[in-house]
């Protein structure tokens, strides 16, 4: 009797692992905020290798899986959402120091105080918001 | 046949599959898919190595996919904290 649970909590498991492995390759990559999908069909995984461990009867190995499953979890999304997410994060989309004689790259608020003056001319039409720069040809 | 013994391969079968798609999602473009997908290998990697040592009855295969997950663990963290760098 023993055998058919142990059985059955092994291919439940392998079910798991691989509609996770299908679930990770299938995403495609212009989705939004697919890292973040990704570690949640990793969380998937992780449970199947901890049904797995209890089937063969190592408890403890799927006590301490559990626990630091999440971690693992965490610190990777932690890690890109601090360096790598430009969709959500506005911190990585301002540059922090703008040498002030390079023509291409401009500072975040001069530009806004650029739109902000310069507003009133452009709102015949409400649908458009217009911003120009000057480009002296002689730089 | 026991199907004990046979579900055994089936999820070593699925940890190999699962572990090729892990490889895979690891190349993509951002350094966190790759610490993802290493990790995950890791693990497919200790797991498996627990069923075969279960299936021979080989003791110290317990031993080494119990270092696998610790030191994936470790590993994967460290590598999180060096990448996600300092709070301000």
């Amino acid at each position: 009797m023993i055998e058919y649970i142990q059985s059955i909590l092994l291919i439940i498991s392998a079910i798991l692992i691989i509609i996770s492995a299908i679930g990770l390759i299938s995403l495609q990559n212009n989705t939004k905020n697919v890292v973040y999908a990704r570690i949640h069909i990793v969380g998937v995984f992780d449970i199947a290798c901890i049904l797995a461990m209890l089937a063969i009867g190592q408890y403890l190995l799927a006590g301490i899986y559990l626990v630091i499953a999440p971690f693992t979890a965490h610190a990777i999304a932690n890690a890109y959402w601090k360096k790598e997410d430009k969709e959500n994060n506005l911190n990585l989309k301002t540059v922090e120091k703008v040498d002030e004689n390079n023509p291409f790259i401009h500072p975040r608020e001069k530009i806004e105080v650029l739109e902000t003056k310069d507003s009133g001319k452009f709102k015949t039409d409400s649908k458009f918001s217009v911003a120009m720069l000057e480009i002296d040809e002689g730089e | 046949m026991d199907i004990l013994f046979v579900s055994k391969y089936i999820v070593v079968i699925a940890l190999i599959i699962m572990m090729l798609a892990a490889l895979r999602a690891s190349a993509y473009k951002s350094s966190s898919m790759g610490l993802l997908g290493s990790s995950v290998v890791v693990v497919a990697f200790a797991v498996a190595l627990l069923l075969v040592g279960d299936l021979y009855n080989l003791e110290f295969y317990r031993d080494i996919s119990l270092a696998l997950i610790l030191f994936g663990f470790v590993g994967t963290v460290a590598f999180a904290v060096v990448l996600g760098g300092d709070d301000k």
